[in-house]
C-alpha cells in the first residue's frame, strides 16, 4: 500500500490574516504537532487582545462596502473560492491528516463537506430573498427584507479543522457580513490555507479574517461591542457556561454546538451485516473524535423472549468485536489505514482514564485498545486501537459521559421504550440512530427521541450543507443552527416594510 | 493483523496510476511508430480524461463511501498489473500485443470495481463502467490494427 507524500516538508510559521494582510503576532508561539509522527509541522501564535481588536476593526471597516456589494458579486467570490478548493483538494486533505491525524479518506470527506457549504452559500441571491404580500390593507403592501448585521466571530474545534468553520463562514459573508475565524490552536493550518485561497479569490480586505490563539482571542470576541454574534463548536462546559452565557449578557447572537453521547439502537429485525459496518464508521471513524460518533450501542430485545434476546445480544456483541479488532490503525497517509491517532497525548490519557473507570465500575472489557498495534513503525504516543466494553449500564461513567475517543459501550434494553428512556436519561441530545427494518418502530423512534439529529439505519447522522446541523439539550445552545437556510436567518436581520403611496 | 484492505483511496490511486501509465505508454508508442501517432496520441489523451473522470467522481462522492464503511473487499490489485517495456527491438506487432493485454487488464479492473461499488451512489459504478467501455473499445481497435499488420506481412 502507498504512503502518500506529505505536503508539509518543514515546519510552517503561521501568521494572522487581518484586513488582507499576513500579520505576525506578538503573542507566544506554540508547536503544531503531527499526532502520528510526533513531528512539529507548524508554529502558531497565541494572539493578543490588541490583535483580535485589530481584526474586529478591519472587519468593521470592511462591512459597509461589503454589505452594499450585490449578492451576485459576493457569490462570485465564493464560486472562485470553491474552484480554488477543488484545485487544491488533495493538498488540503493531506494537511488535515497531518495536523489532525484522521485517515486520508476521512480528510477527503471533510474537504468535500466543507466545499459543499461554500457551494450552498454561493446560492445567496436566491437564499437571501425576502417575501411580500400585496394589499394587506387598502392600497398597502408589506414585505420582509433580510439585512446583514456586521461582524461575526467563528470559533473552530480541533476535530474538524477544515470543515466546521465552513458551516458558518460562507453563509456569513454571502449575506454581507464580515468574519473573524479563530481556528483551534492544535490544528490551525487548514484555516490558514483557506485564508490563502480567500485572498486569491478576491474577497475585499477585512471581509474574511483569521486570528490564531486561545482564550484571549475568544474573550476578546465575546467582550467586543462590535461583534454581533458568535458561532462556536466545542465542549459543553465552554459552550454553556462561557459562550452562551456571555453572549446572553452582551446581547450577541449565538450558535453554540457542544458535546454529545450518541446512542445507536440495534433492533432484532435489523440487517446485522450492514448495521455492524455502519457502526464501525460511527464508533471509530475520526478515531471517535466526532460529535456525531456512536458512543453507546444499545442492543434492544423488542418482541423477544429472554432466551432469544440473550442469543441476539451475543450475536451483536461478537460481530461488533470481530469487526472492531480488524480495524487497521496507523498513519492516515498510509492508504491501508482505517483509523488514525488521537489528536494529542493528553486526550489519549483522558480516554485511557475512561477505560480504567469502565473496568473499575464493572463493565466487561472485550477489546482493549490500550494494546496498541499499528500497521507500521510509529511512536505509540497518541495511538489507541478500538476498544469495546459490554454489559455497560447507563449510570456508569463510560455510559453517560462523552469520551471522545475510539471506545464503544454496549448496553442492553429489553424494549424500545426502555431504550428511549435510557437515551432521555442522558443530558446530551445531539444524535441517535435506530437500525431496524420495521417502519413503525423507526417512526416511533424519530417521533419521540429528544435529539437534534436522528438516523434511521444511518451510523453518522451528518446533515448535508443545505440542512441545519441540529442538536438539543446539553448538545446545543442557541436557537438557529449552522448550515443552510437557518444559517442565512442567523446571519441576517428580518426587516419588515409596510408601504403605502398617496 | 489481516491482509491490507483495498480502501477506496488505494483503488483510486491505482486507477490514477493506471491512466498515467497508459498515457505515457501510448505517447511512447506514438513516438516509436510515427505513422500511427494519431491513434496512439488519441489514446493517451483519452487516458488523461479517464483520470480526471475517476478522480472527480471519487472526490465528489467520498462521503458516501465513508458512511458505508466501504472497501473493495476481495480485490487483488496485482491481478491487474501489466509490464509495458518498450525497447528499440520491440516490433509494431509486439507493441500492439502488449497494448491489447494492457487494455484487457484495465478493462477488467474497471468492470470489477464497478461491480464491487454498485451499492454506492450510482455515479461511482457508472464512471468505472464508462472507462471500462472506453478501454474495451481501444482493445478492439488495437486488435484490428494487429490483424491488419499480420495480414500485411
Amino acid at each position: 500500500m502507498t504512503i502518500l507524500e506529505e505536503p508539509i516538508k518543514e515546519a510552517l510559521t503561521l501568521k494572522n490574516y487581518i484586513g488582507e494582510e499576513w500579520v505576525e503576532s506578538e503573542g507566544e508561539i506554540v508547536d503544531v504537532v503531527n499526532p502520528a509522527t510526533c513531528k512539529v509541522i507548524a508554529k502558531v501564535p497565541i494572539s493578543t487582545k490588541d490583535e483580535i481588536n485589530a481584526a474586529v476593526e478591519a472587519a468593521n471597516k470592511a462591512f459597509p462596502d461589503w454589505r452594499r456589494t450585490p449578492p451576485l458579486a459576493r457569490a462570485r467570490c465564493l464560486f472562485r473560492l470553491k474552484e480554488l478548493m477543488e484545485e487544491r483538494f488533495e493538498e488540503l486533505s493531506r494537511i488535515q491528516t497531518m495536523e489532525h491525524g484522521k485517515t486520508i479518506d476521512e480528510s477527503r470527506g471533510e474537504t468535500r463537506r466543507g466545499i459543499e457549504n461554500v457551494e450552498v452559500g454561493a446560492g445567496i441571491p436566491s437564499l437571501m430573498m425576502g417575501y411580500n404580500l400585496e394589499d394587506i390593507a387598502a392600497g398597502i403592501d408589506e414585505y420582509v427584507i433580510r439585512q446583514p448585521l456586521g461582524v461575526f466571530g467563528i470559533i473552530g474545534p480541533f476535530n474538524f479543522p477544515f470543515m466546521v468553520p465552513l458551516w458558518f463562514a460562507p453563509y456569513a459573508v454571502a449575506t454581507g457580513n464580515c468574519i473573524i475565524i479563530k481556528p483551534s490552536s492544535e490544528d490551525p493550518i487548514s484555516q490558514a490555507k483557506i485564508a490563502e485561497m480567500v485572498e486569491e479569490a478576491g474577497f475585499p480586505p477585512g471581509v474574511w479574517n483569521v486570528v490564531n490563539g486561545g482564550r484571549t482571542v475568544v474573550s476578546g470576541m465575546l467582550d467586543h461591542p462590535n461583534i454581533e454574534g458568535i458561532c462556536f463548536v466545542g465542549s459543553t462546559p465552554v459552550a454553556k457556561d462561557v459562550i452562551y452565557r456571555k453572549c446572553g449578557e452582551t446581547g450577541k447572537r449565538v450558535i453554540a454546538q457542544a458535546g454529545a453521547k450518541n446512542f445507536l439502537l440495534v433492533m432484532p429485525d435489523s440487517n446485522l451485516e450492514s448495521t455492524i459496518a455502519a457502526c464501525m464508521t460511527s464508533f471509530y471513524g475520526n478515531t471517535g473524535q466526532r460529535c456525531l460518533s456512536g458512543a453507546n450501542l444499545v442492543v434492544v430485545g423488542e418482541g423477544l423472549n429472554e432466551h432469544a434476546y440473550n442469543a441476539f445480544y451475543r450475536k451483536v456483541v461478537e460481530a461488533f468485536v470481530d469487526a472492531a479488532c480488524k480495524i487497521r490503525v496507523g498513519y492516515g497517509l498510509d492508504e491501508s489505514v482505517q483509523m488514525g491517532p488521537i489528536r494529542d497525548m493528553s486526550k489519549k490519557e483522558r480516554v485511557n482514564g475512561f477505560i480504567e473507570k469502565g473496568i473499575e465500575e464493572g463493565a466487561k472489557l472485550r477489546l482493549d485498545g490500550r494494546n496498541v498495534k499499528l500497521v507500521s513503525d510509529l511512536p505509540h504516543t497518541c495511538f489507541l486501537n478500538p476498544t469495546v466494553f459490554e454489559d455497560v449500564t447507563p449510570d456508569m461513567t463510560i455510559g453517560k459521559e462523552e469520551i471522545f475517543g475510539p471506545v464503544a459501550s454496549i448496553m442492553k434494553a429489553k424494549s424500545l421504550d426502555e431504550a428511549i428512556e435510557i437515551i432521555h436519561s442522558n443530558p446530551f441530545g445531539n444524535a441517535a440512530s435506530i437500525f431496524t427494518s420495521n417502519g413503525k418502530l423507526a417512526r416511533e423512534f424519530q417521533y419521540r427521541v429528544q435529539c437534534g439529529n436522528i438516523g434511521i439505519n444511518i451510523g453518522i447522522v451528518a446533515p448535508m450543507a443545505f440542512f441545519p446541523f441540529s442538536g438539543m439539550k446539553d448538545s446545543f445552545f442557541g436557537t438557529l443552527h449552522g448550515q443552510g437556510i437557518e444559517a442565512i436567518r442567523f446571519f441576517t436581520e428580518s426587516k419588515v416594510v409596510i408601504q403605502r403611496w398617496f | 493483523m489481516e491482509e491490507p484492505k483495498a480502501t477506496a483511496s488505494a483503488i483510486i490511486n491505482f486507477a490514477e496510476k493506471l491512466e498515467d501509465d497508459s498515457s505515457n505508454f501510448y505517447e511512447r508508442l506514438a513516438e516509436k511508430f510515427a505513422e500511427m501517432n494519431r491513434v496512439f496520441l488519441s489514446f493517451a489523451e483519452e487516458s488523461k480524461k479517464n483520470k480526471v473522470l475517476v478522480t472527480r467522481t471519487y472526490r465528489e462522492t467520498i462521503t458516501d463511501a465513508l458512511e458505508a464503511c466501504f472497501s473493495f473487499e476481495g480485490l487483488n490489485l496485482s491481478n491487474y498489473v501489466v509490464k509495458t517495456i518498450l525497447t528499440d527491438d520491440t516490433s509494431y506487432s509486439d507493441a500492439l500485443r502488449m497494448a491489447i493485454e494492457f487494455e484487457d487488464k484495465a478493462s477488467k479492473f474497471y468492470l470489477d470495481v464497478a461491480e464491487l461499488s454498485k451499492s454506492l451512489l450510482a455515479t461511482i459504478p457508472t464512471a468505472f463502467r464508462k472507462v471500462a467501455d472506453r478501454r474495451n473499445s481501444r482493445k478492439q481497435a488495437l486488435k484490428s490494427l494487429l490483424d491488419k499488420a499480420i495480414a500485411q506481412r
